[in-house]
């Protein structure tokens, strides 16, 4: 923090702090501070955080030490006995009143868990302090102990309170980790911790506020109240100033997801310039997605490697006509588009399967077949899915920015006309290239390349003219363009993402720090 | 879209200049090509070759013999499409192909000798006609051989798998027929185009000796061509008559094009063929198509001369004969592209340059819009924002797990998942029947983001439906949920009632039990009368199984 504290914007566990330090020539650590200002330890954690903040403390020692101490069960075993001690008191006092115990015994009187009982006995055995005699009778043998008594001494020790592990002697430490509570196990007598202890000093900024403290701390209002307004009391009080420099507590607030906001954009800006949004089904026949595309049934993109085909239901139950046959003719011999055909046998049950839409353009190709509007112009921003591995480029599933103009004006100047005003629209570009392109369902095709303002030169869509085999089959007579925009790259850029994965992350916190950069 | 490698100094040597990586960014629109990658060392150039339908310019000769008639403004000519009289060279095809693999195309190419460069590019091409234009050989496939070796004629017939035994390439000694489809890898890569036939096809000479097993593998002896060999056969075979002779015009043009003379070959059938029962190979299929000059001029958006269009299909390599408003024009024995008037109008275009056509802004007037689903869709997700819900954006593919086991639907009224048939992975094998689950995964995997976490998510599901057209339907739906240590049935349903309050809809809750859900702490949501989904508290089973620690209710209703 560089900008000078002022006094009057401490809070007052922070003054009570600072004075204690300003009290001392040494530096004081967070035990010492609790005695000297009498605050909680609570309190006096949060103040000096603040305080390191706002570089007016600043670390001057840390020393690591390894504590034990007693647990809960560690008090128990101190204050009555621990299991061994138990065993060879319950065994004696057994053979007092002429009686032999067993492990099963043992076990029935529910003083101890069972693996403790077993991890005892097993010791005592190994000590020879206790025997196993005929029936699976315990008896002792009067030898001593070892480990039983060395953990006496200690439960004894640690009584008085926690002390460093290295006040004790290297056999004593071992026997100490063995019985300490660890992961899984919290039914031991010790606990050893890692205590670090912190020593802070004043900074120089925080030695030249010593002596403009204020003389008491707490006089000064911090929260203004609805009861002090209502009684005027605030009148005759302070206001303690605060730090505004500080950072704000975070928000969780209501927010657009950052790319549906962008896809919002886009679909805002095609409206404004005339184009009716379009939907269709995220399940499509071949018919729809490829067939009247004029695609042909054996071309090579449609594969069982490039296409998500649907288990079950497979097939729909039927294809609208006329259109089933007027495709379905001129994939055979042009039929009356003026063309001469992919020249096959077509399949109309092939027609018929069910895929998930791999290309937007299928939604047009609904649309030209419900006798659309002319003029008119249309889009849709439709989720496709394509067949690939998935990786930084290819998502599962994306969407496709798309559409037709139909019109008698139509041609390849118009087709060039739009690509230019999408250019300005979309990329605020003004550079522009056109270069032959191939789609199978368009002819003349073009792609469009833009410079970006910031981003350099880019592809920023493909279009062309709808080929007649695709609209005469499905009654329009106009010509039609189809277009569409790829528009994920600028969407990357613009969300400062590098995997395209990343644009429908499941992460919560990545979708909150998204946001638009400013290029 | 086929990729191929090509060579600067080969592409120089055919186009007859020395040509720069500028030169060839250049001229890549004329044969709608892409520079992928450009090795600097090796001269390599890597290309993307666009057009599905011109294999003809899947290789380095193709595009260098495209650029070169645009620069030349003329095309060479082939004198082997017009030759007369018998063939010196025949094959003789045998009765029972038809039902196999009907059609064979061969040439001889002799005077050439092949260089390195040329013989890696003749391979390259061999594989791209045959895995691409070929279907992966199922079509067509191509073999080469050593001319001076073969005697003729060749037949072309089929055998039984155990008769036949010759040194196939790649190994050392005779296998059968059997043997190679079971042991050697091309064999066991394209025995499936073979399978059900009990004879299957072979190219032997009149010494009997075998050339190739198509569409397999070749002799050893026969078809190991090497650099410097100077007199090659070209075979092609496959089920598509046309197909097949295109492959063997494209393989042709290419070697008389690095200076080879080629020799047409009579093929010989016992039964009829669409270009009868003597077909003499290479084959100049192409038949001249009288198309408007208006329809250009239409499909263009400019006027142009009869003569200036003649010019510019010519050089493009296509042959024309002007009328006054029509033009009778033939494309080149190589191509097989020309279906339309348009394939010749973006061929005009393309010569002419795309850049030359003054682009005309549309003048038309249209409404624009949303559909009603997508502004109800804006107005929810508005509203939503607003309540202080951060909007999520979901991949709609994923798994069984997610859609159904975690929210413990499996075998219930709940279950109707659209599925994948062809499953490349299991985690992206069903469309989503439900946006909830795509919250809850954001949940799972966010404990970290500071809470608490409202979510919201407004898009398609997918829901199998037997009685519709499509077996499925799609559904716009809306969902939330409300996760943090207080989150319950009471936050998430004023949320709700404040959006249906705001879009004006009234509904109700009715108490159902679903297996989401915690019993006595889930309802029903219907509007007017129809349930539209539900509302409740995750059953914390549901939460166990996502990996979720915190309380979690949520709704989700569709709206259309």
């Amino acid at each position: 923090m560089s900008s000078p504290t002022n006094t009057e914007s401490l809070h007052p566990l922070e003054i009570h702090v600072l004075k204690a330090l300003g009290e001392h020539d040494s530096p004081l650590t967070d035990p010492q501070l609790v005695e000297h200002t009498g605050l909680a330890a609570s309190q006096v954690s949060m103040a000096v955080g603040w305080l390191l903040t706002k570089d007016l403390l600043t670390l001057s020692s840390e020393k690591t030490t390894t504590l034990v101490s007693l647990t809960e069960v560690g008090s128990q075993f101190h204050q009555y006995a621990s299991p061994s001690e138990w065993i060879v008191q319950s065994v004696q006092k057994a053979s007092q009143e002429g009686k032999s115990l067993t492990v099963k015994d043992l076990q029935a009187s529910g003083t101890f868990q069972p693996t403790e009982l077993s991890r005892s006995i097993g010791l005592l055995k190994k000590e020879e302090a206790i025997q196993l005699v005929a029936g699976g009778a315990l008896e002792i043998t009067g030898n001593p102990s070892q480990t039983s008594d060395t953990l006496r001494t200690l439960l004894n020790r640690i009584k008085e309170g926690s002390q460093p592990i290295t006040c004790f002697s290297l056999e004593e430490q071992g026997i100490l980790r063995q019985y300490s509570v660890k992961r899984g196990n919290n039914l031991e007598p010790f606990r050893i911790d890692d205590q670090t202890e912190r020593g802070y000093r004043l900074t120089q900024a925080g030695q030249s506020l010593i002596p403009h403290l204020r003389k008491s701390a707490g006089e000064e209002i911090s929260q203004l109240t609805p009861e002090l307004l209502k009684d005027g009391s605030w009148r005759n009080r302070t206001f303690r100033k605060y730090s505004i420099s500080l950072r704000p507590p975070r928000l969780a607030v209501g927010r657009r997801h950052p790319y549906r906001e962008f896809l919002d954009s886009v679909k805002y800006k095609l409206t404004s310039m005339g184009f009716q949004e379009m939907r269709g089904e995220l399940v499509e026949t071949e018919f729809w997605d490829m067939d009247a595309l004029f695609m042909p049934q054996f071309h090579p993109a449609r594969a069982i490697h490039d296409v998500y085909f649907v288990k079950d239901p497979s097939h729909a139950k039927s294809i609208p006509e006329p259109f089933l046959s007027q495709v379905a003719q001129a994939h055979r011999d042009g039929g009356t588009t003026g063309s001469k055909g992919w020249n096959y046998q077509y399949d109309q049950e092939r027609a018929k399967r069910l895929v998930l839409r791999s290309q937007g353009t299928a939604v047009s190709a609904r649309t030209l077949a419900t006798n659309p509007q002319v003029p008119g112009k249309f889009f849709s921003i439709a989720r496709c899915f394509r067949y690939d591995q998935v990786d930084a480029t290819h998502a599962t599933d994306f969407f496709q920015v798309e559409g037709i103009v139909l019109g008698s004006d139509i041609n390849f100047r118009t087709l060039l006309g739009l690509l230019k005003l999408f250019a300005t629209e979309m990329a605020q570009a003004k550079d522009i290239r056109f270069f032959p392109a191939y789609f199978p369902f368009t002819e003349p095709s073009v792609e469009l390349h833009v410079r970006h303002p910031k981003l350099g030169w880019m592809e920023l869509g493909g279009a062309g003219l709808f080929r007649p085999e695709v609209t005469v089959p499905l009654g329009v007579t106009v010509p039609v363009i189809a277009w569409g925009l790829g528009l994920d790259r600028m969407a990357m850029i613009a969300l400062g993402i590098q995997d395209i994965r990343d644009l429908f992350t499941s992460d919560l916190e990545a979708v909150r720090n998204m946001r638009r950069q400013h290029l | 879209m086929p990729t191929i490698s090509i060579f600067q100094h080969d592409l120089s040597h055919l186009l007859g200049r020395t040509v720069s990586p500028a030169h060839i960014e250049e001229w890549m629109p004329l044969v709608k090509g892409e520079v992928k990658d450009v090795s600097q060392e090796t001269g390599e150039i890597r290309v993307e070759l666009q057009d599905t339908n011109r294999p003809d310019l899947w290789c380095v000769e193709g595009i260098a013999r495209q650029i070169r008639s645009v620069l030349n403004r003329s095309q060479a000519s082939y004198p082997y499409y017009t030759s007369r009289g018998h063939t010196k060279r025949r094959i003789q095809v045998l009765q029972g192909m038809e039902t196999v693999r009907p059609f064979v195309a061969a040439c001889a190419a002799s005077g050439y000798e092949m260089s390195e460069v040329a013989l890696e590019q003749c391979i390259q091409t061999q594989e791209k006609l045959a895995d691409t234009f070929g279907r992966k050989r199922e079509t067509v496939s191509i073999g080469l051989y050593r001319l001076a070796s073969i005697k003729f004629p060749v037949t072309y017939g089929l055998v039984k798998p155990q008769e036949a035994r010759f040194t196939p390439l790649g190994f050392d000694e005779k296998m059968t027929l059997q043997e190679i489809l079971t042991l050697h890898p091309k064999g066991m890569e394209y025995a499936g185009i073979l399978s059900g036939h009990d004879r299957l096809p072979l190219l032997w000479d009149a010494d009997g000796q075998v050339l190739s097993f198509p569409p397999i593998i070749n002799s050893r002896e026969l078809g190991e061509v090497k650099v410097g060999d100077t007199e090659l056969l070209v075979e092609v075979t496959g089920t598509d008559l046309t197909m097949v002779v295109l492959a063997l015009n494209i393989f042709a043009t290419n070697l008389a094009d690095r200076g080879a003379t080629i020799q047409p070959l009579d093929i010989s059938y016992p039964y009829e063929t669409p270009f009868g029962s003597t077909v003499k190979t290479p084959l100049d299929m192409g038949q001249a198509h009288r198309i408007s000059l208006h329809a250009i001029e239409q499909a263009l958006g400019v006027s142009l001369e009869a003569k200036s269009v003649s010019e510019a299909l010519t050089a493009y390599g296509y042959q024309v004969k002007t009328t006054r408003q029509s033009l009778s024009v033939r494309i080149p024995p190589y191509r097989n592209d020309l279906m339309h008037v348009m394939d010749v109008a973006e061929d005009v275009a393309i010569t002419q340059g795309y850049d030359s056509f003054t682009p005309i802004m549309p003048q038309s007037f249209t409404v624009g819009g949303l559909t009603v689903q997508e502004s109800t869709s804006d107005q929810i997700r508005d509203l939503m924002v607003g309540f202080g819900f951060q909007e999520m954006f979901s991949n709609i593919l994923s798994s069984r797990q997610e859609w159904v086991d975690r929210m413990r639907i499996a075998g219930t009224a709940y279950e109707r998942l659209v599925e994948v048939a062809n499953v490349m992975s299991l985690s992206y094998s069903c469309l989503r029947p439900s946006i909830l689950p795509c919250l809850l995964r954001v949940e799972a995997l966010s404990p970290r983001s500071f809470y608490p976490h409202l979510l919201f998510e407004v898009g398609e599901v997918a829901r199998l439906d037997r009685e519709a057209d499509l077996g499925s339907q799609t559904l716009m739906s809306v969902a939330a949920i409300n996760a943090h240590p207080g989150a319950n049935f009471s936050e998430i349903h004023s949320y709700l009632d404040l959006l249906m309050y705001y879009m004006g809809w009234s509904y109700e809750l009715e108490p159902v039990s679903h297996p989401s859900y915690l019993d006595g702490r889930v309802g029903q949501i219907r509007v007017k009368g129809q349930p539209v989904g539900f509302i409740g508290e995750f059953h914390p089973e549901v939460l166990e199984a996502w990996q979720i620690n915190m309380p979690t209710s949520g709704f989700e209703f569709q709206i259309d």
